[in-house]
């Protein structure tokens, strides 16, 4: 995560915001590695943006330290940081041009018009805007006046890049696209990208590593692969993608579940339900199978129930089945053969390594 | 058999509705035509008058006009530098505040708005009234300034073009302050962070942001000001003296003292000519329809 030098791009040391009547962000302590695609990611009101408004300098921290490589930059105004923004309504200057607004933080810095001309030029190339270069932001799309908002930071070769829900204003289509063109840009300049999002599918595609934050804490940091198999709390196997969460016995490397089902943990899990005499487990939707009666190699972990619920969601089916004891649990099957009725009765099974718990 | 009816019945519909519009603006236009095009073409009428009152004849008198340059020049001069100072201490003064306002106002905001619309809760005559009698030669004012020796033992304020200039600011100071204010209120904040966020100082923000983007409200606050400023008469005859007169007091005095319609009226469509000439290119210059977002 960390260049050769080994001092990370940010450093947050136990930094509290706190406003009049609630506490944003509650001694978070978080290092950023160099040329990392970052995603902080949670509901509204989790602290996520007052923490990349406090890097950023728009907002000073109650009490902690901020440190840029190694530099601490607490209190220092956002003008005298080596870090640019790319706003959530773009903040585009609208009495200036496309060139203008991209050559703007040149400009300030008082680089000679020459380099700026060359500047401007590549880096409307590298975000596909050179044809736009006069017009205005209100002449632009959507689509396009995130480009320039992006080409607006990243001329000034920030070593971080600040992203506050850069995609949220665009339709669905335009937003995986912008995805892919941010990951492709942030890997082409090589830069640090911290991205702040509350769709955990656009930090899942884009980031490196993913910080889910819920109430002024960080709940899970991780790669979204990491995170993703072994949520650890419930907020965060909630948040990101879809989880059967069930609360059972621990008897060594086993679960007993209310309906008598044994579920079997692997060695890892296993040591995090030492001292607990009951646990909450959970498993992906995909992660389990339906199986006949008579079928070979049936994975250990099994319920029976009965689809209660079918929705063909075309590459794949999902199904609600009732578990007596349990409750509903959620099955994702890929459509590659029959599709099962509701009123059907069924076992579904999965594999140990899929079962992960949750404090 | 259907369609042959059904089908005028659309077209009337669709003719019915689009004369919809028109109908709308109906009563502006007449509004227009009886209030300002019947009056100023009788003005134009009465301007090119002569004769004894009250027996005025149209003579295509151009010489009314002419007295504008030759008998009223001083009038002329004193309007145009009265209420050109006026507007910019205005300005110098609006500015500050509507930003003070917009920007640090927080839960105040209204309230000082409603605090700045105050003094209109009392009439135009009676607030100048009362400045004659702040700036009296036996006031508080005139004596603390002699007292501190900043005026000299015979020095007055009242009858000055000082206290002209001094009662225009006052009165329309407001209509100065409320466009600015309405221009940078709505200014989204986030364009201020991102001048920040590139680097740009404070000072250099406002400059290159929030000024230009501002620009609408300061050249409607100039114009709000500078129109009525330029044809005020009611701070010269309260706050001034014959030799602070400008064209305002000119007119009203052909009008209703003298009764020389014609002149008055020769005057009166000048001024308004002058000061469309005068704004026109200001208004250009400014560029403000590209500002409007």
């Amino acid at each position: 995560m960390t260049a050769e030098n080994g001092i990370p791009a940010v450093e947050l040391d136990r930094v509290t915001k706190q406003f009049a009547d609630f506490t944003a962000v509650h001694e978070l302590t978080l290092s950023i590695g160099e040329n990392t695609f970052f995603a902080m990611l949670g509901p509204s009101g989790c602290g996520k943006t007052t923490t990349l408004r406090m890097i950023g300098g728009f907002e000073d921290p109650t009490s902690g330290t901020i440190r840029l490589h190694g530099e601490d930059v607490t209190g220092l105004k956002p003008y005298r940081r080596a870090v640019n923004t790319v706003f959530q309504s773009y903040a585009l200057f609208p009495h200036m041009t496309v060139e203008e607004n991209v050559a703007f933080g040149l400009r300030r810095q008082k680089v000679d018009d020459a380099e700026i001309k060359q500047r401007v030029g590549e880096t409307l190339e590298l975000v596909q805007l050179s044809a736009r270069r006069g017009a205005k932001p209100k002449q632009l799309s959507g689509g396009q006046q995130q480009r320039v908002a992006l080409a607006r930071a990243l001329i000034n070769h920030p070593r971080v890049l600040l992203l506050d829900e850069p995609l949220g204003a665009l339709d669905l289509k335009l937003r995986k696209e912008m995805q892919i063109e941010l990951k492709r840009i942030q890997q082409e300049v090589g830069i640090t990208f911290i991205h702040v999002t509350h769709d955990q599918e656009e930090a899942m595609t884009m980031a490196d590593t993913i910080a889910v934050m819920n109430q002024g804490r960080i709940e899970r940091l991780g790669s979204p692969s990491q995170i993703y198999e072994d949520p650890r709390t419930p907020f965060v196997a909630g948040f990101l993608g879809a989880s059967n969460l069930m609360n059972g016995t621990v008897s060594g490397n086993e679960v007993g579940l209310p309906n008598g089902s044994v579920i079997r943990l692997t060695d890892i899990q296993a040591a995090r339900c030492n001292g607990h005499a009951t646990v909450q487990i959970g498993v992906r939707p995909e992660k389990l199978s339906f199986f006949g009666n008579g079928d070979a190699n049936v994975p250990v972990n099994r319920l029976t129930g009965v689809i209660a619920d079918t929705s063909f969601q075309g590459v794949s089916t999902q199904y609600l089945v009732e578990v007596p004891g349990i409750g509903q649990v959620a099955v994702v099957e890929q459509n590659l053969g029959e599709i099962h009725a509701p009123g059907e009765e069924v076992l579904m099974a999965w594999k140990p390594e899929h079962t992960f718990v949750v404090e | 058999m259907t369609t042959a009816t059904a089908e005028p019945e659309l077209a009337r519909m669709a003719r019915r509705r689009a004369m919809v519009p028109y109908l709308l603006l109906l009563p502006g236009i007449a509004w227009l035509i009886f209030f300002f095009m019947v009056p100023i073409l009788r003005l134009i009428g009465v301007s090119l008058q002569s004769g004894i009152y009250p027996n005025y004849e149209f003579t295509w008198e151009w010489g009314n006009y002419a007295q504008l340059w030759t008998t009223y020049r001083g009038q002329v001069w004193n309007s145009l530098r009265f209420a050109f100072t006026a507007t910019v201490i205005c300005l110098v003064l609006a500015y500050p505040l509507a930003y003070f306002i917009a920007f640090r106002g927080g839960k105040w905001k209204n309230f000082l708005v409603v605090m700045l619309l105050m003094p209109f809760l009392m009439p135009f005559l009676l607030r100048t009234l009362s400045w004659k009698i702040i700036l009296a030669d036996e006031g508080l004012v005139v004596s603390t300034l002699k007292g501190l020796g900043l005026l000299g033992p015979n020095a007055t304020l009242l009858a000055t073009s000082a206290a002209v200039i001094a009662g225009i600011a006052y009165n329309f100071l407001p209509f100065m302050t409320l466009p600015i204010y309405v221009s940078l209120e709505k200014l989204d904040r986030s364009l201020i962070e991102a001048a920040a966020d590139l680097y740009a100082t404070p000072a250099e923000a406002f400059r290159k942001v929030t000024l230009p983007l501002s620009m609408p409200g300061v050249v409607a606050g100039t114009l709000l000001t500078f129109i009525p400023a330029v044809g005020d008469y009611v701070n010269v005859l309260l706050l001034g003296s014959p030799n602070e007169f400008m064209i305002g007091n000119v007119i009203q005095s052909r009008f209703l003292n003298v009764l020389d319609y014609p002149v008055a009226a020769a005057l009166s469509f000048t001024l308004m000519i002058a000061i469309v000439v005068l704004l026109v290119p200001y208004v250009r210059a400014t560029g403000t329809d590209e500002l409007v977002a």
